[in-house]
């Protein structure tokens, strides 16, 4: 359950992390809060790499009967 | 032999043709073109094999049927292997089929063709519906065999790009009979699953047989239907099933098929640092910019001006101040001078009526002693009179 999070979350960052630096580039906001995005982004910039670092491909297997079908009986199409 | 015609009935007559047909084509192969193919909902199958001057009734069992790699379709030339069997109760002869293989690779080709035609007249392939593929997917489901090497390949592309995702893999007979079956079964239950983003559909390479479930209709209506984007890597670069034109992505092998449906770990590490230099430019520059407006706020005209305008002030103060000062003491000068003059004028007109009168007046350092307590013994005194002056030298 953890791992769903981690995914969704990274992509959250991501894309803060983007908007982050287009807000920036864009040159609308104040020095201040410049700033404070600035440290916003830095702090996720890191977290987002972290997250890539750390992480550990889950793999989780179905199971299925087995479908042959000459043992089952009235099987329909 | 009997001298007596043996008189069967149509019954013993039927046994006996029974056992001569069954006995002399117990085991044989025959080659001929489908037709009237019909899948009965029990499982077993029903057709004809015909040429151009006969035709001879087959059935295939269920649980026979099942090793069939494909599914028949009419106009097919297949070769059946099986028996003759006779049916009593309608005096009828069939092949009893145990085993089919399509006449010759052109077969499978051709029915590939008239699929192909057929799905695609229907819009299946129809690019317009083609899903997108999600850039960042939580969750990937894989319709594969377990124990291939397309597993592993996928399993390692994706621990190398994107091991964030989480893999549901559903094991799944992807070659021979029932193949097909168990591929739309799988897709149909990973579709159940509600947060699975995308599917791949993955076979390793093989023969055109090993690969033809992909080509079967029944998977090719399951991918259509499936709710969850599909993306197909079947086989190898060269091969084209159904299956590939029905998806929503084609990718050409397994392992391709999940670098397209992952995010490389590389590039978003690449993205990540270009947003953070992108940041750190974007806020040394807004810095400078508020230096830069600074800067010129103090260089600025408005700054300067008012420095100037106090110096301008205190030189004109100065000058003001200068000029008031020497016009004052000027006119303290000549007042002096015009009192000095009318005082002398005035005291000597005095003087001199009072000497003409016979009065004289004693001098002593320049003094005039109008007192007794003014005389100093010890100096000369000037005696002045109205018509000159007398030194007494005191000796």
């Amino acid at each position: 359950m953890s791992k769903i999070k981690t995914a969704k979350s990274f992509e959250e960052k991501l894309k803060r992390l983007e908007q982050i630096s287009e807000m920036l580039e864009s040159g609308d906001v104040q020095l201040e809060e410049s700033i404070s995005l600035f440290e916003e982004g830095i702090k996720l910039s890191k977290e987002c790499l972290s997250i890539l670092e750390n992480a550990e491909l889950k793999i989780t297997k179905l199971k299925k009967e087995i479908s042959n079908n000459s043992n089952d009986e009235g099987e329909d199409e | 032999m009997n001298e007596v015609k043996q008189i069967f009935t149509v019954s013993e007559l039927t046994q006996s043709i029974k056992f001569v047909l069954e006995s002399a084509f117990d085991n044989i192969s025959v080659e001929g073109e489908i037709s009237n193919f019909k899948s009965h909902i029990s499982g077993h199958w029903y057709f004809n094999l015909k040429d151009e001057n006969a035709v001879i009734n087959c059935t295939m069992w269920r649980g026979f049927n099942n090793y069939v790699f494909f599914t028949p379709q009419d106009g097919m030339k297949i070769v059946v292997t099986g028996k003759l069997t006779v049916y009593p109760p309608r005096g009828s002869y069939q092949i009893d089929v145990r085993s089919m293989k399509p006449a010759g690779e052109g077969e499978l080709q051709a029915a590939f063709e008239r699929l192909k035609q057929k799905l695609k007249s229907e819009g299946l392939f129809d690019v317009e519906r083609k899903r997108a593929i999600p850039f960042f997917p939580n969750k990937i489901g894989i319709v594969t065999a377990i124990d291939g090497a397309a597993i592993r390949d996928m399993i390692s592309v994706a621990e190398r790009r994107f091991p964030i995702v989480e893999l549901v893999i559903i094991p799944t007979k992807v070659q021979g009979s029932g193949a097909a079956e168990d591929i739309v079964d799988s897709l149909n239950k990973l579709n159940k699953i509600k947060d699975i983003d995308v599917i791949i559909l993955a076979r390793g390479g093989g023969s055109i047989e090993d690969l033809w479930a992909f080509n079967e209709e029944i998977v090719a209506r399951a991918i259509y239907k499936s709710r969850i984007p599909v993306i197909t890597g079947i086989g190898h670069e060269i091969d084209f099933t159904i299956a590939d034109f029905v998806s929503d992505l084609r990718a050409p092998t397994p392992s391709v098929a999940m670098e397209l449906a992952t995010p490389d770990r590389q590039e978003l590490k690449n993205a990540i640092s270009f947003a953070v230099e992108k940041m750190e430019e974007s806020l040394v520059e807004k810095i400078q910019e508020y230096r830069q407006r600074i800067d010129d706020v103090i260089d600025s005209y408005m700054f300067k001006y008012p420095l100037e305008k106090v110096r301008n002030f205190y030189q004109k103060i100065d000058n003001l101040f200068y000029k008031i000062s020497q016009q004052i003491d000027k006119k303290i000068l000549l007042a002096e001078k015009e009192t000095k003059k009318y005082f002398s004028i005035i005291s000597s007109y005095d003087v001199e009526k009072t000497l003409k009168k016979g009065f004289a007046l004693i001098r002593q350092d320049d003094k005039f002693v109008t007192r007794k307590q003014m005389y100093l013994p010890s100096e000369p005194v000037i005696i002045k009179f109205y018509d000159g002056e007398v030194k007494l030298d005191k000796k």
